[in-house]
């Protein structure tokens, strides 16, 4: 009988246990542990941040669920790992506290065979000065409920221009000089441009895009070449021809590094020191890791086996310049290369580098977008690990069979640009691989120009409606959950 | 130089029938992509 703990219920960590208990027999114990109570279908936030979706259209609660299924579930937070175990304990075990309930501040050691650590990023709101949602007019759709905040704060700015008759000033973006996840503030900014025209007040308010990209359309991959209709085009291009379409200005190159009521300040790549005035903004923060701390069995500090902010996987984080990074760096197990039970899919792994060229301003700022692995990859490559822990427990394999990549799998994003069944539009795009790999696909940019493509129109949004009603379906392990693709 | 929209462009992004197609186009495209299967990089690159 094995026991297999998985930290966190977000895509990775659900994605993980969903399949584990499918495939493994009741004989062996699945337990969640993460500090939410409940699922949310975070791609769907952006619709709660422009007032289209109410939040427990995206949530669900998680414990009648793992019930139901056989999952165990303890909502408390991590507090340290002892992959060791320690002097009174022979099996390794991860400490951790209640968050909610009868046993709230309580500690306890919960054992484990194998460990999927799927604790995500923290939202690193305090590493940029006077960033949190909801103050100094600055919001964030990270969480929802930090969206919904952001709907309220949007209601009230385009009530008042409308009674007032007064312009106002948007700004949406990177609220940090390494923020990833670019993706959500473009469809935010598009859906809220959408919504200014649909209230009638959109003459009346300006709308800039503030980003840590060096090129629009970078999204923290490098950019891409992609096919667009019949012509070949980089996405810096196309995201250049819908922000013209829809009257939306750009900075690019920002690194934010302070907000104040309704200001904006940061440094650009010429090292000089700007600022910018909103009356609503939406900034995505720096996501970290978690700060763990790990211990071995005499309780000696091992932080450094397991974390590098993020977790420590199977990459290669040989430092070296931008010039030999190489698509073979990147993990394919998400195993610790120091405790072969434990692993780390989606955003809790530490990527060995970024995968856009990092660019330092002229004061020697780091100011480039830091790799995502959210949505699609953080779902495939916790089935990889699911799947290999499967593979060693029923079959007890050595070797990892199933591997993954992200210089080797595709994505899709369909990133919402209106929502409306009619008025509404999307912008899709694949790419294929998401690490560009310059060796396989040296004339298109690293990338297979037939699986990297952009397309723009209504169908998109009912694409991304489909998304959000497949995965909401698949997440609540309905009949057949399994045959949807991560 | 920006590129723009067309109108036709812009015509046929709005024009429900013609999106339906393209929503069954891209749909099973895009399950193409990304249900098409993943692997390591290490192995395949060495052959």
């Amino acid at each position: 009988m094995a026991k297999i703990l998985i930290l966190g219920a977000g895509i990775a960590g659900h994605t993980a246990a969903s399949h584990l208990r499918r495939k493994l027999s009741k004989e062996h114990e699945v337990l969640v542990v993460s500090p939410n109570r409940n699922y949310q279908w975070v791609p769907s936030n952006i619709w709660v941040g422009i007032g289209r979706m109410k939040s427990e259209s995206i949530i669900f609660p998680l414990e009648p669920l793992y019930k139901r299924k056989g999952i165990g579930f303890k909502q408390a937070k991590v507090v340290s790992f002892h992959p060791e175990g320690n002097a009174t304990e022979s099996k390794p075990y991860v400490l951790v506290e209640y968050v909610f309930g009868e046993n709230i501040a309580t500690q306890e050691k919960v054992g484990y065979d194998y460990l999927i650590n799927a604790t995500g990023p923290k939202l690193a709101f305090e590493l940029t000065d006077g960033l949190k949602p909801g103050t100094n007019k600055a919001y964030s759709v990270c969480t929802y409920d930090h969206a919904e905040h952001a709907w309220n704060g949007l209601k009230k700015l385009i009530e008042n221009v409308k009674s007032t008759g007064k312009s106002a000033k948007i700004v949406i973006g990177t609220g940090h000089p390494k923020a990833t996840c670019q993706g959500a503030a473009f469809e935010y900014i598009l859906n809220v441009e959408k919504e200014l025209v649909r209230h009638g007040v959109r003459d009346k308010v300006a709308l800039t895009w503030l980003s840590n990209e060096y090129e629009l359309g970078d999204f923290g991959m490098d950019g891409m070449l992609l096919s667009y209709g019949k012509k070949t085009m980089t996405s810096s291009q196309m995201v250049e021809m819908v922000f013209a379409d829809r009257r939306i200005k750009w900075i690019l190159g920002a690194g934010v590094n302070k907000i104040e009521d309704g200001i904006v300040s940061y440094e650009n790549l010429d090292g000089e020191y700007k600022t910018e005035s909103f009356d609503f903004a939406m900034l995505i923060p720096a996501f970290s890791g978690h700060g763990f701390k790990a211990f071995n069995k005499t309780n000696e500090d091992i932080t450094e086996k397991l974390f590098k902010g993020f977790m420590i996987v199977d990459a290669d984080y040989t430092a070296k310049p931008y010039e030999n990074w190489s698509v073979k760096d990147w993990p394919e197990t998400y195993q610790n290369p120091s405790y072969a039970n434990i692993f780390a899919p989606g955003i809790a792994f530490a990527p060995p580098h970024s995968i856009s060229k990092p660019r330092k301003s002229k004061n020697g700022t780091d100011i480039f977008p830091s790799p995502p692995r959210t949505g699609m990859p953080s779902g495939i490559t916790a089935k990889i690990v699911a799947d290999n822990i499967i593979d060693i427990i029923k079959n007890g394999s050595k070797s990892l069979e199933h591997k993954g990549s992200m210089g080797n799998m595709g994505a899709a994003c369909i990133a919402s640009a209106g929502y409306g069944m009619l008025k509404g539009s999307g912008i899709s795009i694949t790419t294929f691989p998401i690490v560009p790999d310059y060796e396989k696909y040296p004339t298109t940019h690293g990338r297979v120009l037939f699986k990297t493509f952009g397309d723009i129109g209504l169908a998109g949004h009912w694409l991304k409606l489909t998304l959000h009603y497949a995965f909401i379906y698949k997440a609540k392990m309905k009949p057949f959950w399994w045959l949807i693709p991560e | 130089m920006t590129q723009k929209i067309s109108k036709s462009d812009r015509w046929l992004m709005f024009n429900p029938i013609f999106q339906m197609f393209k929503y069954i186009y891209l749909s099973l495209k895009i399950l193409k992509i990304v249900a098409g299967g993943h692997g390591g990089t290490k192995d395949i690159n060495k052959q």
